[in-house]
């Protein structure tokens, strides 16, 4: 009894310090290190950041109006979560293995002193275990309130604040969120574990510098840049000039050269730096160990250098990629219309208002509209003719005589195709005008504007023709003269952004009737009376009506409808998927690439301690070494960066040769801020981490002015 | 002729009270310059202690160092660092030498930091270099070098600026004995030839026999001197030896 009591008691006494020395280490870790930590906290927000994106307000809106679409996106999410996991194993595995370099002589005393080494991997992973619970427990309330923080500032952004904001917890991607982070965490930490395991105790408490790599005559360094070199050329080549788009073949091979230029190009890079060493002045404070330490860290990762180097890259493709999408789909037209009627069983047009109007009054809908108005569209039928109906050939004749540029061929080339034009009543265009806040037009008897949707047309093109009608140039429709005046309009005249005009001539109502005979189509605009909106967010209101005229059977009595909302919904979705997606793809780059970087630059200063502490003997102050080693990172993490910003001119350029349509080619001027806004926020992320890194590397040098004790 | 350096009542404390070492105990003693002193002493003495007090990498307790007329605890910021790369040079046991470093690189490494005119100094290195015999392996990394030549190379960087005192630290702890015995003939020789003024800590009898006087120190005192007449080195080697034996695990006291 007594001996087992004893045993027990022993037994106790030893639980108590174990627990207490995986506590004191755990936090240890967590003060000493807060990179590490700091990524264990950023791969919870990414996780859960991705696994919620079902729960986002403007997805929630998405999946009513364009719930394919959504659910399509939707399912790609795993893909999403698997690629995030692929590369955030990455970034916890380097974070994990500094850590434990940074501890490997005390294992080596553990060990010495007759721990078993199933003890010391019970005590890491009971550390570990402790770690990740405290990361959970920060990550997890983070990447909620930044969830939320994005759901609420993409509302704002694309919804133009139409979109009622709903808190949302996301319970299964909070479950997936832990799972994947414990899953890396654990993958890492056995690799690691077993790693540390194979060395001899000798390897562990001796304080290596690190293994040497064999080296290569210069010559072979320098073949390697010059081929990298060579190899991202050509890739830039086929990306620039749209070939890589032409065949998957060709997307492959340029791929396959970019990657495996920057690969060789930080390869061969030592030998570029080994001149630096020889060419900059010798008497300069620590020119040549500053120089001789950034190629030792380039000998020792190339290869994790050029990967940091791609991933920026793929982040800065990324970014560009997001905005290249989103720009095409962005629509010019402002938010003017709420719904749009069309009647197709009412015979006679003049008709179509009054029994709309009379059907919405029928079920008390019709306080629900502040406006409704006609929209009348239609063809020439006073002639037989299909062709050559309309002619304007002095503008053709004007057009002509301007200098020649590519820009004039297309806009001859297009306006020789409208002989047939549609037509549009100038009082209901007017009326559309002063809805949206614009001047009214004024034509007389025998005038006419033209109008083209702004999809076909652009600022260059539109300022020609202004040019041109502002001299009122004479023009045959039907045979008869009339005179082309005032500016090209290209207000939307539905609320459908798929229906649009190309080229169509605005004509008085009398005019207008005239030509077509009669015969011609109404669409009925309305505008939402503000008794309707009133206290709900558009998006309420819209759909809340949308319900009340899907329940009156409108589409039984042949009237059909789009609304607003539908047609946002489908621009919304692109904007939405490919900025977030792109987005959030591009900042997990970011963050990868540089904690890596940080990570491997701290880990081999740390290895190379016993420099600075010769340098220190050798009359060097603080000051000097923190110096020398800001430049080293300055180097170590600029080097990757510029040689991505290098790449990414061309990647972008590729991407928006592939991506955008020839319109939003021609916003160069938009597309450049769109640029400048990326180097921008590059900037800020690099000067972050770099500063991050730095006061790191200040820290432990600071470690390094007190002598040890060695004997 | 005024001493180069004076260490006045020298203590020093390592840990806080109850568990205080002493590792200095009130030590005095001079260097005049020229001199090739060596120090003494089993593990544990307190000799590298005192070799880092004058090295500025720890501050004395007590008493005080006063190197030219300058009391080095006075010395702050630029002067200090000054003080570390040129008054002093530095030589360790374990060379520390940077590996990523060239022998050349190495060598110049202090004349970098204190700005030396990169003409000077390559007339410096070439002399050195020229003396030393390490010519051939100045564009050589470390790694590629015997353990001699390291030291050789170490030997250099530490003359590099014609430093007042040269400390040396174990010099010929890491080195087999034919190489122990070059560096400590190429040292006695600078000793001799440029008037440099050496102050060496070691626990070899055999290197320390190079020394014109010995200063043997146990439990952070000075416990013996001894000076070489104009006797030969072997038997000055005998004279040490004999200390030594006294000295050993402070024998003298028990038997």
């Amino acid at each position: 009894m007594g001996a087992s009591l004893r045993l027990w008691h022993s037994w106790e006494v030893e639980a108590v310090m174990f627990s207490n020395l995986v506590f004191r280490n755990s936090r240890r870790g967590r003060k000493e290190n807060g990179l590490f930590f700091t990524s264990l906290v950023i791969s919870i927000v990414a996780f859960y950041i991705i696994l919620s994106l079902s729960k986002q307000d403007v997805m929630i809106f998405l999946a009513e109006m364009e719930s394919d679409a959504v659910n399509k996106l939707l399912l790609m999410i795993p893909v999403f979560y698997g690629m995030t996991l692929g590369i955030l194993f990455f970034l916890i595995y380097f974070a994990c293995k500094y850590q434990m370099e940074r501890r490997r002589k005390e294992f080596g005393v553990y060990l010495m002193m007759g721990m078993r080494r199933s003890k010391l991997f019970t005590m890491l992973l009971a550390e570990d275990f402790l770690n990740n619970l405290l990361a959970l427990l920060t990550g997890l309330p983070v990447a909620v309130l930044l969830s939320e923080i994005i759901s609420l500032v993409t509302a704002k952004l694309v919804g133009m604040g139409i979109i009622g904001h709903r808190f949302t917890l996301s319970l299964p991607a909070i479950g997936f969120t832990v799972a994947g982070f414990l899953a890396i965490k654990l993958m890492a930490f056995l690799i690691l574990s077993g790693k540390f395991s194979r060395q001899e105790i000798g390897s562990l408490l001796a304080n290596s510098s690190g293994n040497e790599k064999k080296q290569q005559p210069a010559v072979v360094y320098g073949i390697g840049t010059v081929c990298g070199a060579g190899m991202l050329a050509a890739a830039y080549c086929l990306a620039i000039g749209g070939w890589a788009w032409h065949k998957t073949g060709w997307m492959s091979l340029t791929l396959l050269l970019g990657l495996l230029g920057t690969i060789l190009l930080f390869y061969g890079m030592r030998a570029a730096i080994a001149l630096l060493v020889k060419t900059g002045k010798a008497n300069r404070k620590l020119h040549v160990f500053t120089f001789r330490q950034i190629q030792e860290n380039v000998i020792h990762q190339s290869t994790s250098m050029a990967i940091s180097s791609l991933l920026i890259l793929a982040a800065l493709c990324c970014f560009g990629a997001g905005i290249g999408i989103a720009s095409t789909n962005q629509q010019a037209g402002e938010h003017v219309l709420d719904y749009t009627f069309r009647d197709d069983h009412t015979e006679n047009p003049q008709q179509v208002l009054p029994n709309l109007q009379a059907v919405l009054k029928e079920n008390g809908l019709e306080r629900q509209f502040s406006q409704l108005f006609e929209m009348r569209i239609g063809r020439v039928h006073t002639t037989e003719n299909f062709e050559d109906v309309f002619q304007m050939d002095s503008v053709m004749e004007s057009l002509r005589r301007l200098p020649p540029s590519e820009k004039r061929d297309i806009l001859l080339n297009n306006l020789s195709y409208t002989d047939f034009p549609y037509l549009i009543c100038l009082s209901d265009y007017n009326r559309l005008l002063e809805t949206a806040g614009k001047p009214a037009l004024t034509l007389a008897e025998k005038e006419a504007a033209v109008y083209q949707d702004a999809s076909f047309a652009d600022t260059v093109s539109t300022a020609m023709l202004n040019e041109i009608f502002s001299g009122r140039p004479g023009a045959l429709l039907d045979e008869d003269t009339i005179y082309l005046t005032g500016e090209v309009q290209s207000v939307n005249f539905v609320t459908d952004r798929s229906i649009t005009l190309s080229f169509a001539l605005i004509l008085p109502e009398q005019q207008f009737l005239h030509y077509t005979q009669g015969d011609y189509d109404t669409y009925i605009n309305g505008i939402m009376s503000r008794e309707a909106t009133q206290g709900a967010s558009l998006m309420t209101a819209i759909s809340d009506l949308n319900d009340q005229l899907a329940g009156i059977g409108l589409e039984d009595l042949g009237i059909e409808y789009e609304s607003y909302l539908q047609n946002m919904g489908r621009y919304l979705f692109y904007m939405v998927a490919a900025s977030y997606i792109t987005i959030y793809l591009a900042i997990i780059f970011l963050v990868v690439a540089n904690t890596i970087m940080g990570v491997q630059f701290l880990m081999n200063q740390q290895k190379t301690g016993r420099r600075y502490q010769t340098l220190v003997r050798l009359g060097a102050t603080y000051k000097t070494i923190c110096a020398s080693a800001r430049k080293q990172i300055g180097w170590f993490m600029g080097l990757p960066v510029c040689v991505a910003a290098v790449s990414s001119l061309f990647g972008v350029k590729a991407l928006f040769t592939g991506l955008l349509s020839s319109r939003a080619q021609e916003a160069q001027g938009e597309m450049l801020m769109v640029s400048a806004a990326m180097i921008f926020l590059l900037c800020v992320v690099e000067y972050t981490y770099m500063t991050a890194i730095k006061r790191s590397s200040d820290r432990f040098l600071l470690t390094l002015m007190q002598p040890q004790r060695e004997e | 002729m005024e001493p180069i350096l004076n260490i006045e009542n020298v203590t020093k404390t390592y840990g806080n009270v109850p568990n205080q070492t002493k590792a200095l105990d009130g030590i005095t003693f001079q260097v005049m310059p020229g001199e090739f002193l060596g120090i003494m002493g089993s593990s544990g003495s307190g000799k590298s202690t005192l070799l880092n007090c004058i090295a500025t990498v720890i501050s004395p307790t007590g008493g005080r160092i006063v190197m030219e007329g300058k009391k080095l605890q006075s010395l702050r910021g630029k002067a200090l660092a000054a003080y570390r790369g040129k008054t002093v040079g530095y030589l360790f046991q374990n060379f520390e030498l940077l590996d990523n470093l060239t022998g050349r690189e190495n060598i110049l490494l202090p004349t970098s930091l204190h700005g030396v005119p990169e003409k000077e100094s390559l007339l410096r290195l070439n002399q050195l270099a020229e003396y030393l015999e390490i010519t051939d392996v100045l564009a050589k990394f470390p790694t590629q070098m015997s353990g001699g030549q390291r030291q050789r190379v170490a030997a250099a960087r530490a003359m590099i600026l014609r430093p007042k005192l040269i400390l040396a630290d174990e010099p010929t702890g890491a080195l087999d004995t034919k190489n122990g015995k070059n560096i400590m003939e190429k040292l006695s020789g600078l000793n001799r030839d440029e008037q440099a003024t050496i102050l060496m800590v070691t626990h070899d009898s055999n290197a320390a026999s190079f020394c014109r006087r010995i200063l043997f120190i146990q439990d952070g005192v000075i416990f013996h001197e001894l000076r070489r007449g104009d006797e030969s080195q072997q038997d000055f080697y005998g004279r040490i030896l004999k200390v030594m034996a006294q000295l050993g695990g402070g024998s003298s006291h028990v038997f």
